[in-house]
């Protein structure tokens, strides 16, 4: 999951960076609001955190300009005034959740996967697709009711592919939304950490959960 | 620097001096003319009695001269007395003794039955008036001749009281203006008295001799004393409410603070104890600011527009509670208005309704309405928020209305948001009470008075 966070504390911008990392996102990084519409136009986001208080450029016209340009992935405000004029204020904008400050890291990881979990259509925590079951809260997957032990990058690998479950998912978007705009990239990556989370996920071949349509990309079957 | 405005008092007293300047110089004009054209009218008058008086004693004498055979009026035969006569004709003329010497020089010479007045000066510059008529004498024989029988009498003495009444009325127009003046500058002292006494009041609460403003203000300021008062009485509520959060807040931090340093002097590195008071701090800040941060000093209120208030939160909630495609309703009676700060609304609806859809199962209602009564100008308002929850049992509605009032005794977590919609309707001496809802769960109705 490509994630963009808009902050201007460089201190906050690095922790939250840091833990997204940590919990499986590839971030992209912006410290005002010029930098941050920009990066919500230019690059493939699935889910940007923006602070509404931002030099020059605030978060609200930011957000503005992304809806503006018919960019559709969800939104979180960080606000700092607790009051429901901010917060009504940012939802018309066009941001989907808000997070007051100052928060736990938790809080805001839960409303980023909920938007993204919405956004691909779910309106429960447990993804269900091809025989496996996907937590996005306590990010643990099960085949069968058997835990499966993944890497972080297999599980976010999975995690898009179950997310957008029914739908085919091409290596390019894979490549793009898994990794951050400045890593070096290499489609045959994705084909070796595909390979490997299907043994993890279906080490006798029976259930074949991930199809591969030669020359469009990979598949999960919505249960 | 910038010319300070002039007071009330000499705006007033400029404005009047100056309509009364105009005003008495034109009574004094017409006065004036009124008393030329009589003085002028009665002059003429005499001019004509001293001509017929003439004609009527004249006759012709053996020169063929026309001549007054007495003089009925004195001053006639007295040299210099200010009245004189001549009659001309082509034979010769006859002058009164009077005007021996005297220069008087009429120059009309009008044809028969026609007058004439003219201005004239004497040799020694006394102006006259004199009158000319125009006369044709038939003799015994048949035969007629003419002749211009002059009148003139000296203007001086005339003039002269002209001068005297402008002097009169000039300086009468004078002494008026100035009385009149006078009586306004007092007039206006009693109307602006009650100014005053606001001044004074004033600056007694500056100096904090006072809190109010008192009562018994004339109809005209009654409404500024009263805004007035509002506006004092918010401020002071607010302040005592920020007195208050101040002081838990202090009051608050030191336990977290002192178990924080207690732990880092100690040499404990253990951070879920450090974590949990920073929790605490965190926990602490954000109750104690929510109750002190709203507005509702009566200054900055204009009515607004419940409904689209509404409409705007419900959108904002609808985004927040996605997950559980609740169905919020909202009624409100058309064109329903309410004089409140637009942020103290929000939050005020916002809180309640964010309760309602958090405990909601899927419906949420929000009803809202005026709240009229004689006595005020402007309605209030009444608001139901309603929801299919599990609702608030009796026993537990006081507690939940106070939580949070002492950060100390505050819950972990939520339910600041019922005790600060309460305070928010408080500031504006409304009321707020849980109740139940025929959708099963909690209803909450806040009514806020008109004013």
């Amino acid at each position: 999951m490509r994630l963009l966070i808009v902050e201007d504390e460089p201190a906050l911008l690095e922790t939250l960076a840091q833990q997204f990392r940590t919990a499986g996102f590839a971030v992209d990084l912006a410290a005002d609001g010029v930098d941050g519409e920009f990066s919500g136009k230019e690059y493939p986001i699935d889910v940007a955190v923006v602070d509404l208080g931002l030099p020059g450029k605030s978060g609200l016209d930011a957000i503005r300009a992304w809806r503006k340009a018919d960019k559709s992935f969800p939104v979180l405000i960080l606000t700092a005034r607790d009051s429901w004029q901010e917060k009504v204020a940012g939802l018309d904008a066009g941001a989907d959740d808000y997070v007051t400050k100052p928060f736990r890291f938790e809080e805001v990881l839960a409303r980023v996967q909920a938007l993204l979990r919405r956004s691909g259509g779910w309106s429960q925590p447990l993804l269900k697709g091809g025989g496996v079951e996907l937590d996005t809260r306590s990010q643990e997957v099960r085949v069968a009711g058997i835990a499966i032990e993944l890497t972080a990058f297999e599980y976010r690998l999975l995690e898009y592919l179950m997310l957008r479950a029914g739908q085919v998912v091409s290596k390019a978007e894979l490549t793009e939304k898994l990794y951050e705009q400045d890593f070096e990239r290499d489609s045959n990556t994705i084909e070796v950490f595909v390979g490997r989370l299907r043994r993890k996920l279906d080490p006798d071949g029976e259930r074949q959960p991930i199809e591969t349509l030669r020359g469009r990309g990979y598949r999960i079957a919505r249960d | 620097m910038a010319r300070s405005t002039p007071s009330l008092k000499t705006r007033l007293l400029v404005t009047l001096a100056l309509l009364l300047l105009a005003a008495s110089g034109v009574a004094a004009w017409a006065l004036d003319s009124m008393y030329r054209d009589l003085g002028l009218r009665s002059r003429q008058d005499v001019l004509d009695a001293q001509v017929i008086a003439l004609i009527s004693s004249a006759d012709i004498d053996v020169e063929g001269r026309l001549v007054p055979e007495n003089l009925a009026e004195p001053r006639l035969a007295a040299p210099g007395s200010g009245l004189y006569a001549e009659i001309v004709s082509s034979r010769g003329s006859w002058r009164s003794p009077s005007a021996l010497g005297s220069g008087l020089n009429l120059a009309a010479a009008p044809v028969t039955g026609e007058r004439n007045f003219e201005y004239a000066k004497l040799a020694d510059g006394t102006r006259v008036m004199g009158l000319s008529l125009g006369i044709r004498w038939v003799l015994e024989d048949g035969s007629s001749r003419d002749f211009i029988i002059r009148a003139a009498e000296s203007l001086e003495p005339w003039y002269h009281e002209v001068a005297r009444v402008r002097a009169w009325l000039l300086s009468g127009s004078i002494v008026l203006g100035l009385l009149l003046l006078a009586g306004l500058a007092v007039a206006m002292r009693i109307a602006l008295k009650p100014l005053h006494q606001l001044e004074t009041e004033i600056a007694d609460i500056e100096a904090g001799r006072r809190d109010l403003l008192g009562s018994g203000w004339p109809r005209e300021l009654a409404g500024v004393t009263g805004n007035l008062n509002a506006l004092l009485n918010g401020e002071r509520k607010r302040l005592e409410r920020y007195r208050t959060t101040l002081g838990n807040l202090a009051h608050s931090l030191k336990t977290p603070l002192a178990a924080l340093r207690g732990l880092i002097e100690s040499g404990q590195t253990d951070r879920q104890s450090q974590a949990r008071q920073l929790d605490r701090m965190q926990e602490i800040v954000q109750h104690q600011l929510k109750r002190a941060v709203f507005g509702g000093t009566g200054a900055t209120m204009t009515d607004l527009p419940v409904q689209e208030a509404l409409e705007q939160l419900r959108g904002a909630l609808a985004k927040v509670y996605a997950d559980k495609s609740l169905r919020i309703s909202i009624a409100v009676a058309p064109g329903t208005a309410y004089p409140v700060d637009a942020a103290d609304f929000l939050e005020l609806t916002g809180n309640l309704m964010d309760n309602a859809c958090k405990y909601s199962k899927t419906e949420v209602a929000v009803r809202a309405m005026p709240w009229t009564s004689a006595d005020w100008r402007r309605p209030g308002l009444v608001l139901d928020i309603e929801d299919d929850g599990r609702g608030i049992p009796p026993s537990e509605r006081t507690r939940v209305l106070e939580r949070g009032v002492r950060a100390d005794e505050s819950v972990a977590g939520q339910g600041i948001g019922l005790s600060v919609a309460r305070d928010i309707a408080a500031a504006y001496s409304g009321t707020l009470e849980i109740g139940e809802s025929r959708l099963g769960g909690a209803r909450v109705s806040v009514r806020l008075p008109g004013r």
